[in-house]
């Protein structure tokens, strides 16, 4: 069919060509009535002719594609036809009735060809020249082209027809009058169509015009076209049994991109070098928002963030209203109470009062004192926020080491010293650490030996022992007893024949000191007899009962204390070389407690009531005055570095002196419950003890540090109990072991005891 | 030689006798031998009919009298653990027999004796050390036949009290320790004498063998010395006063005691000393006294100044195997004998022996 109407359409054109030829020799011979004749003469036959031919051509064009443009060729003849039906009728006549024979014989040359095939094909090759020349679809009556045809208005033609020969316009345009009656007289004026390229007149046939109202509807062209026939999807949502595709997966389905890993490969690359900057981040912070507040002052918004609103002011209640309840009014009692009292004593500052009806209540005559009492309370009383610290009172508590990483301190108790009779005042222990000397109030000195707990040596010196103190001097081996008001130098000899020997030498090379100190108030005497045999070898007798006794480092001096209120000769300092004693101190500073040496410098330490002196004894002169803010100073000891003091009291303190810091104790320990009676240092560990009446040893590690700035770690460590309490008495004396870190105390149970 | 001390045993039923020694006199022949048995016999038994005897000695019939039979066939009559020697605050030291009789009383020293050590104790003539506060060491010679005493060293030296005192395994040498930190070697035969160094007052030495000595001291060391150089090969580092050790030659390990309730093993072939192996720690006092089984490799007796003296064996470091609670006071040192007898002594002034695998027995 799509052939044949091709075939159909390549012929047209030159059926027309050829009526547009014939019209213009018609015209040329310009015998206008002969034409007329003719026109009419063939207007009357074209009817039946043309529709023959109509349904000719709409069997034979009744094609999908080719119908539109058909019909549009088609409408311009008729245009033109009916264009040109006035005056050369007899035109289209001709053109039809050439064009007829044409089309029909080429049907039937169709219809012969069904015999012949090759020759058909000859034909059609032929003919298949225009088939794709897209030339055919403009119309080529008129080889002027597409333009627009104003162009050709001046001219007497209107193109040029195929042979080049000019196609002139139409010799009697049409009037408005013409066109009138043509539109009232002709019946077909409607379906009528001026073809502008030619000049003529097309009337539209049934089919055309039909086609046109579906084109203006947006219909399909074609009648027989439906637009909604059921549509087979090849891809759904349904799994089907078969798949559509079976084909296997592809390889690059599974293998990652070798030209995505370029590109990417690529970018890092350029990431790398420094070619592409990573994106940066917006800051959203700057210039995206304005803040309203920035340049506000700080201290007004501070202001307005710690604002308080005013208190406010009670309301009324019973009393003032104008009808109080009967209680709430005052009695003659009360009204006298209340006109007495103080204006700012009294519970309410204005008398209830009852009235009949509100509207006998007067004016309110306080009302302005009122107000101006309130405005006095905001403006005096600023209302402020006041800031509380919470503060976790743990956090406060000073961080100190474990006890257990402080180690070693003694611990436990490991051997009692059993044999005295009496209170032990006073123990020591030798430089070696040995033996332990100790003085009890029965009278006696014993020796002991550390690790056996066993008393070597029992001395009877006739008094009750206050002080014990052992030389200590390795190199002799002395100890000073102090008892009523002698002090006995011992030679246990318990040491090195060598050492006795030197002890010997040292207390017996005297004379010409005994000379040059005549006029003492000490008297020397060497002892003789039993008590020579005991191992007493010196007496200094004091005139006053000494209370305690300290060597100095090197063994040769020895203080002796004598508390006296009154006299200003309360310590003796005697040189045991030369025999000699001396009263350091004119003046009376007070009740001197105990003294001692400094360890390494020419110092000297003396505990009164409530300080610590502390004298140079080569400048002979005050360096320090320690306050202890305690009420009576009980003992003391030097640490032995010499810079640092520890001072037990009465009044159950233990209070550590920094000479270095401060005059004031570095720090008061308040460990124990009764009163101190006992304090020492360990000569190499960083050890303290303090004995005290409850019957307790306290321990402590006491760090001491080179640096100037850092002070002393202080922790205690150990509670140290075992003695009994006898007479309200418990721990006497506390002293440390030289080498070892163990701790000896004496006791009011008349034991030693040693804590290891 | 005079008296010989001998048991009797029999595989006859009917005729045996107590299982004690007897005092027998050294001349005794067999006859004399039977009359004993048989008035043994008879105080038992009153229907006793007198019965001659043969006398097998060491597998060997009792042909002579008994002395000429021990000469003949070398029989030693001195039981190396038959006597045991102690030191003693009151100055002196005394031998005393297994059975808890005082032998011999050995008076010189001028101050409490430390520590005793036998040198020399088969034969007849046995040698003896005791170490004392006087800072001596005094060697005697002790005559067991006729019980006689001499002094035959004074060993000066020392310029602190001697408090221990160890001979070597070769009884040539002797080591003694002391509180004026020096540890002193002299030779048993000639005096000479050897200084070592400590640097703390030597608590207790020992012979680890002939050619190293041990020492432990208060400045909480356990030293190794080479005796030939005189140099500290290895030191031992604790953290509390050592009061004693001893080394067994067994398990090769020294056991320490000290100021801290424990018992400590060592071995003694670390380098760096830092190894502890064991503690025992039963004790709650100071461990005074610690000494190794000689026969057993496990064992060892310890005694502490909580009255106590405990059997432990190693491999059951929890808790010791015995306690052996005789004492009254501090126990001041403890030993073996040969034989297996536990010997401790202690403040109390007693001496107690103890035998392991039977009831506690008291002497």
């Amino acid at each position: 069919m799509e052939e044949s109407s091709g075939n159909m359409r390549s012929s047209e054109p030159t059926a027309a060509m050829k009526k547009v030829r014939e019209k213009t020799a018609k015209k040329r011979s310009k015998e206008e009535e002969e034409e007329e004749e003719e026109q009419i003469f063939n207007f009357k036959d074209k009817p039946a002719g043309k529709e023959e031919e109509d349904e000719d051509l709409s069997d034979s064009e009744e094609s999908v594609f080719s119908g539109l443009e058909d019909s549009g060729s088609d409408s311009e003849e008729d245009e033109k036809e009916s264009d040109d039906n006035d005056d050369d009728d007899d035109d289209d006549v001709t053109a039809v009735e050439s064009k007829q024979p044409k089309q029909t014989e080429e049907e039937e040359e169709k219809e012969e060809v069904v015999g012949g095939v090759t020759e058909r094909e000859e034909e059609e090759k032929k003919e298949d020249e225009y088939e794709h020349d897209s030339s055919d679809e403009e119309d080529i009556r008129n080889t002027v082209g597409n333009i627009p045809m104003e162009w050709y208005k001046d001219f007497p033609h209107i193109g040029y027809n195929l042979d080049g020969k000019k196609i002139f316009k139409p010799i009697r345009n049409k009037d408005e009058l013409d066109d009138f009656l043509d539109k009232m007289e002709n019946p077909d004026y409607w379906r009528t169509v001026h073809d502008k390229q030619t000049g003529s007149d097309i009337v539209l046939s049934d089919e055309q015009v039909e086609l046109v109202n579906r084109l203006q509807k947006g219909q399909f062209g074609d009648v027989n076209f439906n637009e909604y026939q059921p549509s087979v999807e090849f891809f759904s949502s349904d799994v089907m049994i078969h798949p559509v595709t079976n084909r296997p997966a592809d390889k690059r389905s599974f293998i990652p991109s070798l030209i995505e890993k370029e590109k990417v490969s690529k970018l890092v690359h350029a990431i790398k070098m420094g070619w592409i900057k990573p994106r940066r981040v917006e800051d959203d912070t700057r210039g995206r928002f304005y803040d309203l507040w920035a340049g506000e002052d700080s201290s007004i918004l501070g202001r307005h963030k710690m604002h308080l609103p005013a208190p406010k002011i009670p309301l009324p209640g019973h009393q003032e209203s104008y009808n109080p309840p009967p209680e709430y009014l005052f009695t003659e009692e009360e009204l006298a109470l209340w006109e007495q009292q103080d204006a700012s004593d009294r519970k309410l500052p204005f008398v209830p009062v009852k009235f009949s009806s509100l509207r006998q209540v007067p004016a309110f005559s306080r009302f302005i004192h009122e107000r101006f009492e309130r405005c006095l309370d905001l403006y005096l009383c600023p209302r402020q926020r006041k800031m509380r610290v919470n503060v976790n009172p743990e956090d406060l508590i000073p961080k100190l080491p474990k006890p257990k990483d402080l180690q070693p301190f003694p611990t436990t108790q490991s051997l009692v010293y059993r044999g005295h009779s009496g209170l032990v005042r006073s123990i020591s222990v030798s430089p070696s650490g040995q033996w332990l000397a100790s003085g009890s109030d029965d009278g006696s000195v014993r020796f002991w030996e550390v690790c056996s707990s066993r008393c070597m040596k029992t001395v009877q010196v006739g008094g009750a022992v206050k002080s014990v103190a052992w030389n200590p001097n390795p190199s002799v081996c002395l100890l000073a007893v102090a008892l009523e008001s002698v002090v006995l130098i011992l030679s246990p000899s318990l040491a090195d024949r060598q050492v006795v020997q030197s002890s010997e030498r040292l207390l017996s090379g005297q004379p010409e000191a005994d000379t040059s100190d005549a006029a003492g108030p000490v008297i020397w005497s060497d002892t003789e007899g039993e008590e020579l045999n005991q191992g007493i070898r010196l007496k200094i007798q004091h005139p006053k009962a000494v209370h305690q006794v300290a060597w100095h480092a090197k063994g040769d001096y020895l203080a002796s204390v004598m508390p006296d209120h009154s006299s200003h000769l309360q310590v003796l300092i005697h040189q045991l070389s030369r025999r000699r004693s001396q009263n350091p101190f004119r003046k009376n500073k007070g009740l001197v407690q105990c003294v001692s040496f400094h360890p390494v410098r020419p110092y000297f330490f003396v505990a009164t009531q409530r300080s610590v002196r502390i004298y140079n004894l080569v400048k002979q002169e005050m360096t320090k005055k320690l306050q202890a803010n305690s009420k009576w100073i009980s003992s003391m000891a030097v640490h032995p570095g010499g810079d640092h003091v520890i001072c037990g009291s009465y009044d159950c303190r233990l209070s550590w002196f920094d000479l270095d810091l401060s005059t004031k104790p570095y720090k008061m320990l308040r460990h124990h419950k009764k009163a101190v009676r006992g304090a020492a240092y360990h000569r190499s560990y960083p050890l303290f003890a303090s004995a005290s009446d409850d019957g307790s040893v306290i321990v402590c590690h006491g760090t001491v540090y080179n640096d100037l700035m850092q002070n002393p770690l202080i922790v205690p460590v150990k509670v140290l109990r075992g003695h009994v309490i006898t007479h309200d008495l418990g721990v006497l004396d506390v002293t440390f072991h030289p080498t070892q870190p163990w701790v000896f105390s004496s006791g009011a149970d008349a034991t030693i005891r040693l804590f290891t | 030689m005079s008296q010989l001390q001998a048991r009797f045993f029999t595989k006859d039923k009917r005729f045996v006798v107590d299982d004690v020694p007897f005092s027998i006199p050294a001349a005794s022949e067999v006859g004399d031998l039977s009359n004993v048995i048989n008035q043994l016999l008879l105080a038992k038994n009153a229907s006793h009919s007198k019965v001659d005897f043969d006398f097998l000695v060491r597998g060997q019939f009792l042909r002579s009298s008994l002395s000429f039979h021990m000469e003949t066939e070398g029989i030693s009559t001195v039981r190396p653990d038959w006597m045991i020697l102690t030191g003693s605050y009151d100055k002196t030291a005394r031998i005393w027999s297994v059975e808890g009789k005082a032998v011999m009383t050995v008076a010189g020293h001028t101050d409490v004796v430390k520590d005793v050590a036998w040198v020399k104790r088969d034969g007849l003539t046995s040698l003896l050390l005791t170490a004392s506060l006087d800072q001596t060491v005094l060697m005697w010679e002790w005559n067991s036949e006729r019980n006689k005493l001499k002094a035959r060293h004074c060993c000066r030296g020392h310029t602190g009290s001697v408090d221990t005192v160890a001979t070597d395994p070769t009884r040539s040498k002797f080591c003694s320790g002391s509180w004026d930190k020096m540890l002193k070697i002299w030779s048993a035969v000639p005096t000479d004498e050897a200084d070592e160094s400590d640097t703390s007052a030597v608590s207790s030495v020992l012979w680890c063998d002939s050619e190293e000595v041990c020492s432990a001291s208060w400045d909480h060391t356990i030293r190794v010395w080479d005796i030939e150089t005189g140099g500290t090969k290895t030191t031992l580092m604790g953290s509390k006063v050592f009061n004693c050790i001893s080394y067994s030659p067994l398990c090769r390990r020294l056991a320490s005691g000290s100021a801290d309730r424990h018992i400590r093993l060592w071995d003694p072939r670390t380098k760096d000393g830092s190894l502890v192996l064991l503690s025992l720690t039963s004790h709650t006092g100071w461990v005074t006294a610690v000494k190794w089984a000689p026969s057993h490799e496990h064992q060892l007796v310890s005694g502490s100044l909580d009255n106590l003296v405990k059997l432990w064996d190693t491999r059951s470091c929890k808790a010791p195997l015995y306690d052996l609670a005789a004492h009254e006071d501090k126990v001041f040192c403890v030993d073996w004998t040969e034989s297996g007898l536990m010997l401790s002594g202690g403040a109390d002034n007693k001496l107690y022996t103890y035998k392991y695998c039977q009831t506690d027995a008291g002497a």
